[in-house]
């Protein structure tokens, strides 16, 4: 049966057996795309879930009527959901911790490499033997000193704060709020961190993207930050006017 | 337009990780992110596949720094093309999907060059 035609009588009857056809008719599309992605921190299987969840999805979506072909329609979909979903998990959690492990495993057969042999191994040499691309060899070499941003500091004056609070910020940056009480008193209540993002955003209106880059953190810290930062400010200015 | 690097290279699947490598590091000193450096990787061997399948034996790969890091591959010792229907239409799709200004030219039907732009 022609494409169109099983699109319109899903449409039509809302068929799951006819859903069913069709997924698996493009399932090929969600596993190309997925392997596309592997290497970035998340295992080939998450990837191809959540290729398949999006497919399913544009299924739903998609309307034959348009002219657009299916895998011309689809491919963009899926690939903005794995996209999210790296923004969503692996940015912040997976990959740093890969990484690490993966900088821990590289010294040790390293070691191990240079005692049987008594020559110090090759990137191909450690690729096979910890069974990872070389290409992953080579970025774990280049991510050295890399720590998370969330460790606690060890310098004792900062005990319990974690690099986030004491990244540095231009304490002069604030000067165009020194007019505005309600508010400077506002963001007194902010950390540093806060108040660097706040400048950046707000007086330099520089875009998120800008910020997270100069700041050296993900898009994504910066957008849940500035909303908690306003969330905060709220509160402190509604208690104020209340007070 | 400031030409980073340039590189002419036969189109086999061996040399594909050594450009993913290169790509890699001129992402790095173009200072992309991870997300589009990752992305820009992946660009780079779509089109590399997609010339392959439109029948070049050889490409050359070239990096610019101009709004961001601009990238263009072109087809070198043109063959027959392959005749894998609806790979060429997945890969472009793809490139389109990551790419917000993929421009391309065609000789005839044959894809003979891919140009993109990341960052900035």
């Amino acid at each position: 049966m022609e494409d169109s035609e099983l699109f319109r009588q899903y449409r039509e009857t809302k068929d799951v057996a006819v859903r069913n056809k069709i997924v698996e008719k493009y399932l090929y599309i969600a596993a190309v795309l997925a392997k596309k992605f592997v290497g970035r921190g998340v295992e080939y299987d998450d990837l191809y879930q959540v290729a398949c969840l999006a497919l399913i999805k544009g299924v739903e979506r998609f309307d034959e009527s348009k002219g657009l072909k299916f895998s011309t329609f689809i491919t963009p979909t899926i690939t903005g959901e794995i996209k999210n979903y790296f923004r969503d998990r692996s940015r912040l959690i997976h990959l740093p911790r890969r990484v690490a492990e993966l900088r821990v495993s590289l010294k040790k057969a390293s070691d191990e490499i240079l005692s049987q042999t008594g020559k110090k191994p090759t990137v191909k040499q450690l690729a096979e033997r910890l069974h990872v691309s070389e290409e992953e060899i080579v970025r774990a070499m280049e991510a050295g000193g890399v720590v998370s941003l969330d460790r606690t500091t060890e310098k004792e004056d900062d005990e319990g704060m974690n690099f986030y609070d004491i990244l540095a910020s231009d304490d002069g940056a604030l000067e165009s709020f020194e007019n505005r009480d309600a508010i400077m008193s506002a963001v007194k209540g902010l950390n540093e961190t806060e108040r660097t993002i706040l400048d950046y955003r707000f007086r330099q209106e520089l875009s998120q993207t800008e910020t997270a880059r100069r700041m050296g953190v993900s898009q994504m810290y910066v957008s849940r930050m500035e909303r908690k930062i306003l969330e905060k400010l709220r509160t402190q200015l509604s208690k104020d006017m209340a007070d | 337009m400031e030409e980073i690097m340039s590189v002419t290279f036969p189109l086999e699947s061996g040399l594909l990780t050594t450009v993913r490598l290169t790509t890699g590091g001129v992402c790095s000193l173009a200072g992309l992110d991870l997300d589009d450096s990752e992305d820009c990787k992946l660009c780079v061997t779509e089109s590399l596949l997609v010339l392959l399948r439109n029948g070049f034996s050889r490409a050359r790969l070239a990096f610019s720094l101009q709004g961001g890091l601009s990238v263009q591959i072109c087809g070198e010792s043109a063959g027959a093309p392959s005749a894998e229907e609806g790979q060429d239409e997945l890969s472009l799709a793809l490139l389109g999907a990551l790419v917000k200004d993929l421009v391309m030219e065609r000789e005839g039907d044959v894809v003979c060059k891919i140009a993109f732009r990341f960052g900035a």
